[in-house]
């Protein structure tokens, strides 16, 4: 059977950042292929270059060597402003610290990623009524991030990334700031999101518990894939 | 950052509400001074007062009568400038005359208002005199005291009348109130032994008539009529009118311009703050997929919300400081060369408040701009991590 298209690849792609006089070398020479459906975890420690791998592979960055395909585009060949579109319209993005709009409810959070997709106010409102109800929070839709509970606020998080009904979600640390219970029960969400709607996840973690949940576990170790396989 | 904007749209708002109405009571003292419009004889531009008798206007009455007939014209009052001693034996000042025919020239002009003893001249032809209290004092005459003056008839030869003080004007300008003596047409035409030749004609025009259009139709009537006169409007006759604008417009643009550079300055360091405590929202933002374009127009249009409702609270400030202080009788002092204060008055002056918004919002633009900018340019990365 042939392979499916790959959703992004990353070949060959190295970044290194200025720390203070020194240059560091966050990832090197790393080639990596995430396809539709996907369930990957990237896990190593702290500083072996997973959150830089994740923003180089969402479009968050660019890298001094190699290329990022997307979707069978070439992601450096892209505009900013066409990268900015390809985030909205095609990934999701989950963060160690939630990242939610402070000012807007948790329907307003989700419901951001389709005002910038000009999505009409009456699908804005039925798909933030579903994802929220998908996520347990529909009791919660009209209170802002600062009332709810770390818990609560990543699932908004999540609600939030698959707005716009995403390929790919790139989830950075997602339980990072959570118990071991809550984070189990995202992860569990994901996972079944992920069996669901056959939206791939990609999330970087250290937590060996988290790690578990993967169908696949890309390893790092100073800035290169160590290992690359089903747990 | 609301309340920069406030303080500096009311600034602005009261600061041109009070320059509108330094200029239309200015501009209403110097016409009820010196008119509308002169008719003078051309021969007259530009020559001495003293002398411009010399070069008067003969036969007044007939283009007192022509001018009189338009019907923009509210009134033509007939004067005659000169200078001469007056005299009350012990005492001789000398002093800047002007005849005048007195009923239409109290009811065009301050000439009752300025009484501060005794009372206006009653009569064209009697031996009233009105004297500035300044050269009253000089002469050391009050109400009902005889003084003689003298002058120079054009021809040349010296003369001589009696006059009686018939009351004392306070003159507002106080060079000009040491020197000032007004007399009826008749005593000041025996004085110069001039007939009916006259300075000028003094013209008042009637409510909404327009200034440019009457001047030529008096011109061309008047000319036609054989009288070889020239129409001057009060703008080229009242110097002291044009200095002072300009004046006060130079110290209020420099009181609006620092205003302007507080305001962008404030604005500036309130916006870069603001993107600064806000740099890892923007990344956030970014991330989900708004434009660089998009986080711009974000920070600019939150500095123009912040200017527009700025301005609605400065409105609100600025008609209650107005009419507080119209309210509250404030004298301010002389304009320059005056010797009276006039009560605070702020005149509701549509074009100062508009002014002030697009100034505001024009300056909280300009100053939101560049933080703006910045915002819309840090990598996604740096924002997102940003501490």
């Amino acid at each position: 059977m042939e392979p499916e298209t790959p959703l992004v690849e990353a070949s060959g792609v190295s970044r290194s950042y200025r720390v203070g006089t020194e240059r560091v070398q966050a990832v090197r020479n790393v080639s990596l292929v995430i396809r539709p459906g996907e369930f990957v975890a990237l896990q190593g420690p702290s500083g072996s270059g997973k959150t830089t791998l994740l923003n180089l592979m969402g479009l968050l960055d660019r890298p001094d060597r190699g290329a990022v395909r997307v979707e069978g585009r070439d992601g450096e060949s892209l505009s900013e402003n066409d990268r900015s579109d390809f985030r909205r319209d095609r990934f999701g993005f989950v963060f160690q610290t939630f990242n939610l709009i402070p000012v807007l409810s948790a329907r307003e959070n989700v419901e951001y990623p389709m005002v910038l997709a000009a999505a009409s106010k009456e699908a804005r409102a039925s798909r933030s009524r579903e994802l929220l109800a998908s996520v347990g929070l529909s009791e919660k839709a009209e209170v802002r991030p600062d009332l709810l509970s770390g818990g609560q606020r990543q699932r908004v998080a999540i609600a939030r990334a698959l707005a716009n009904r995403p390929s790919i979600v790139f989830a950075d640390e997602p339980t990072a700031n959570l118990d071991s219970r809550t984070g189990e029960q995202i992860l569990d969400l994901m996972r079944e999101i992920n069996d669901a709607g056959r939206v791939a996840f990609l999330f970087a973690t250290h937590d060996p518990a988290v790690v578990a949940r993967a169908r696949r576990i890309v390893t790092l170790h100073d800035g290169e894939i160590a290992s690359d396989g089903a747990p | 950052m609301i309340a920069v904007v406030t303080f500096g749209f009311a600034a602005f708002a009261l600061a041109g509400g009070f320059m509108a109405q330094s200029f239309d009571a200015l501009k209403e003292g110097t016409i009820r001074t010196v008119g509308h419009l002169q008719i003078v004889d051309r021969r007259a531009v530009g020559r001495a007062e003293e002398a411009t008798l010399e070069f008067g206007i003969q036969d007044s009455r007939r283009a007192r009568s022509i001018a009189a007939r338009d019907p923009g014209v509210e009134a033509v009052l007939p004067r005659i400038e000169f200078v001469g001693l007056a005299t009350t034996g012990p005492r001789s000042v000398p002093f800047l005359g002007v005849g005048v025919d007195p009923e239409p020239e109290a009811r065009a002009t301050f000439a009752r208002e300025l009484m501060v003893s005794g009372r206006y001249l009653t009569s064209a032809d009697g031996e009233g005199l009105v004297l500035g209290t300044g050269l009253a004092g000089a002469l050391g005459v009050k109400p009902g005291d005889r003084v003689t003056l003298m002058a120079t008839t054009p021809d040349g030869s010296l003369n001589a009348v009696d006059g009686v003080v018939e009351g004392l004007a306070d003159v507002k300008i106080k060079e000009l109130n040491d020197r000032y003596l007004a007399a009826g047409l008749g005593l000041v035409s025996r004085l110069l032994q001039s007939g009916e030749t006259v300075s000028k004609l003094v013209v008042f025009l009637r409510p909404g008539a327009r200034e440019t259009e009457v001047a030529s139709r008096l011109a061309r009537a008047l000319q036609e009529a054989g009288f070889p006169v020239v129409l001057r409007r009060w703008q080229e006759l009242a110097v002291f009118y044009g200095q002072v604008k300009l004046l006060y417009i130079g110290i209020f643009g420099f009181v609006g311009a620092v205003l302007v550079v507080i305001v962008i300055l404030s604005a500036a360091i309130v916006m870069t703050m603001a993107v600064a405590e806000r740099t890892r929202e923007i990344g956030t933002l970014r991330a989900l997929g708004t434009r660089p374009g998009g986080i711009l127009r974000l920070f600019l249009a939150e500095g123009i919300t912040i200017a527009v409702v700025g301005c609605a609270a400065g409105m609100a400030l600025a008609l209650a400081v107005r009419a507080a202080l119209n309210a509250s009788g404030i004298m301010l002092p002389p304009p320059p060369g005056g010797t009276h204060g006039m009560p605070i008055h702020v005149k509701l002056y549509a074009l100062a408040y508009a002014a002030g918004l697009v100034s505001m919002v024009a300056t909280m633009g300009i100053a939101s701009f560049f933080p703006a900018r910045r915002a819309a340019r840090i990598p996604i990365v740096e924002a997102l991590t940003h501490v």
